[in-house]
């Protein structure tokens, strides 16, 4: 049973870090509201995104440099630095782009690889904690959104979700009832009744 | 504003054209509206006010004070506004910016010109008159401060009960009479978006706006206006306005609460 | 503290002038996650307190030079707002008083914290009292305890504050305005209740050891009221949308 936690409950005993606990006097406590599951690890439901290598995430550009570097806005407290020496696209300030996290640097900037423009569309920004969730199992619930409402979504780990062409407003609709819900089991049958009826 | 606001703003710009919103609503509709008074004890009048996503608080207070040189036989009504760092990212503690200056005047025109409180009945002796304070808390910022401002302000005012002056001493334990409104204003504000005129503006709205026009009126006559961002508007474009403001006194007074 | 000439009688029959019992501390009412715009927020009603407090953050520190390479910092308000008191319309803004509160709270908040989970970055927490009736900066902690909770901060614990102090003989928790006032002795207390550490501790007036003593251990004892009373808060987040769900299934 997954149960619901918050900073300063018990999660374990033992003393090795696992992401969102901290360690005291050799047991293991949640350092966020979070969903404990049964192997012990907590999934937070709120708070900022902790960039990682992998990491799809939306920004925007704001700062062209040389070579193929550019300063991408995050909306978080470390910049993005993109770095795309062998590519083919150049980009201007206000693009948005979507990149992949490559690094961290300095633990000040992130460093970001294989950018594509987004062209058109808006953005909506929600708690990048809801990401995974918006996303689904191998990309179901993202699928699921697009087929219905025919609109092109991107969601990025920072807490940015890129909604382009089709039912715009029914998609955003869609994408904070997840935001709103993350905490709930069987919230891919929930969203599809609800894109269904059209928001209803 | 952020570089993600500007993404919002083109998409606002974008839906304006085909005379849509980013919410689905009507280029003349306003957002949801909900109204709270008497929200604490300690002030004299209070109210808080949800318009959409945005918002606002205002507090009355009533204080004995002398009146001003010129105007002996009258009282002072005076509002100030907060932008609070809570309401908003971008918002910054500090000193009164431009901003909320604008706020709070413009607010305070709306009343004063309305005529809504009869400042000689603020008189209580030869050197004593009350003053009255209206404060604006802004809570939570996403468009249109101006119009949820001035209801709030409004809203609060007609609660506001008047402490008893007794023996040179305010007693605020004892509060029956009620202060006593002679007329009520609503404020609209336009958004001129992409060549479009829209009423209501959201934070988006507001980020890809050219020109603001704020109107005041008591569902009789305008009674103050404000035009605000670089922007600039046709003579049939402010008269379209004055007509549509005037048209949503009954809507936005139905929100104010009734003096008892 | 008022001087003893115009002291009312704040002590009636083994009650307080608001009727509570000694130890008794005023209703109190939270609610988190009240503010959209703000990452984390909670609203807090105690007797007469009404108190808004919300976090920001992590962000870019500004100015840079105030940013620490290996941690986040802290940056607190507290204030009154105009309207709070019964007396007098008040200045807008922070005073030194208050400027001082924000101070001692913000160092309450840098204990529990993880603040190396953010290097470079800056957390904001604003505490805006809406209307205060004695025990605003204790009230102001607790609030903005859930606040940062809510907006998933990494911290050790769910810090609580409250206040106690003394009337003639008698040790009393949770003072209202007009105790404070003519009080002998006033305590604001901050406690994280997980191995009841004290993160702040501020007195004027007049106490002994033994009454320090008895005035703590009423603070540690309404702590596990507190913290539930937190904890709900928080907790009701989530199952207002299960309750949400479960009547649309029903429908």
């Amino acid at each position: 049973m997954k149960k619901i936690v918050l900073p300063g409950d018990l999660i374990s005993e033992g003393d090795e870090y696992t992401p969102n606990t901290y360690t005291e006097g050799g047991k293991i406590f949640s350092a966020v509201a979070g969903m404990c599951t049964e192997d012990n690890r907590v999934v937070p439901l709120e708070g900022s995104w902790t960039a990682r290598t992998g990491d799809i995430v939306i920004g925007t550009v704001t700062n062209v440099g040389r070579n193929g570097t550019y300063e991408v806005e995050l909306e978080h407290f470390m910049k993005g630095m993109l770095m795309d020496k062998f590519g083919r696209t150049t980009f201007i300030a206000g693009d948005v782009v979507e990149a992949i996290v490559e690094r961290v640097e300095n633990r000040r900037t992130v460093i970001l690889t294989k950018p594509r423009r987004l062209h058109g569309g808006t953005v909506i920004e929600v708690k990048p904690s809801k990401i995974p969730r918006i996303i689904g199992k191998n990309n179901s619930m993202i699928k699921q959104i697009s087929e219905i409402t025919k609109s092109n979504i991107v969601a990025g780990e920072n807490g940015i979700v890129w909604i382009k062409g089709g039912d715009t407003g029914l998609a955003v609709s869609a994408v904070q009832e997840i935001e709103r819900s993350a905490h709930i089991s069987g919230l891919t049958d929930i969203i599809q009744e609800m894109l269904l009826n059209k928001g209803n | 504003m952020g570089a993600i606001d500007i993404i919002k703003s083109m998409h606002v710009r974008d839906l304006i054209v085909e005379g849509k919103r980013e919410d689905g609503r009507g280029l003349m509709d306003f957002r949801k509206i909900k109204v709270e008074t008497n929200l604490f004890e300690n002030a004299e009048g209070s109210a808080m006010v949800d318009l959409g996503g945005t918002r606002v608080l205002a507090g009355i207070k009533m204080d004995v004070e002398t009146p001003m040189k010129d105007t002996k036989d009258m009282g002072n009504f005076m509002v100030a506004s907060e932008l609070l760092p809570l309401a908003y990212s971008e918002y910054e503690a500090g000193p009164p910016n431009p901003e909320s200056i604008e706020l709070a005047r413009v607010t305070d025109r709306g009343i004063r010109a309305g005529e809504c409180i009869n400042l000689k009945k603020l008189f209580i002796e030869e050197g004593k008159v009350w003053s009255v304070f209206a404060d604006i808390y802004v809570l939570n910022y996403d468009g249109n401060l101006f119009d949820a401002s001035a209801l709030a302000v409004m809203s609060a005012l007609s609660t506001t009960k008047v402490p008893k002056y007794e023996d040179g001493k305010v007693v605020r334990e004892d509060r029956s009479a009620s202060l006593k409104l002679d007329n009520f204003t609503v404020s609209t504000t336009f958004a001129k978006i992409n060549g479009r005129i829209a009423i209501d503006p959201t934070g988006n709205e507001e980020g890809a706006l050219s020109s603001r026009l704020t109107i005041s009126n008591d569902g009789k006559v305008v009674r103050a206006v404000q035009k605000g961002i670089s922007g600039g508007w046709k003579e049939d474009e402010v008269y379209d306005a004055i007509g549509a403001s005037l048209e949503k006194y009954k809507e936005l007074r139905s929100h104010i609460p009734k003096v008892r | 503290m008022g001087s003893s000439a115009d002291k009312p009688k704040l002590i009636i029959n083994g009650k307080r002038v608001d009727g509570r019992g000694f130890s008794e501390m005023r209703p109190m009412k939270i609610e988190a996650g009240v503010l959209k715009n703000a990452d984390g927020s909670a609203y807090l009603e105690q007797g007469k307190n009404r108190i808004l407090a919300a976090v920001f953050g992590p962000k870019e520190a500004t100015p840079r030079h105030m940013a620490k390479a290996d941690r986040a910092i802290i940056k607190c308000r507290y204030a009154m707002a105009p309207f709070s008191s019964l007396s007098e319309h008040g200045r807008s803004g922070p005073n030194r008083r208050a400027v001082e509160i924000a101070k001692v709270i913000r160092e309450v908040f840098e204990n529990v914290v993880i603040l190396e989970d953010f290097p470079g970055s800056q957390i904001d927490i604003s505490i805006e009292v809406l209307q205060g009736d004695g025990g605003t900066r204790a009230a102001g902690i607790t609030a903005a305890a859930v606040a940062l909770a809510n907006a998933g901060i990494p911290m050790k614990d769910i810090v609580y504050g409250i206040s106690t102090g003394r009337i003639d003989e008698h040790i009393i928790l949770d003072l209202d305005m007009i105790e404070d006032n003519f009080s002998d002795a006033d305590i604001p207390v901050a406690v994280s209740p997980r191995n009841n550490e004290i993160l702040l501790l501020q007195m004027d007036g007049g106490m002994t050891k033994e009454q320090f003593k008895e005035a703590i251990g009423m603070v540690m004892e309404s702590g596990k009221t507190i913290s539930k009373i937190q904890r709900d808060a928080l907790l009701e987040v989530y199952r207002k949308e299960e309750k949400r769900h479960e009547k649309n299934k029903k429908q």
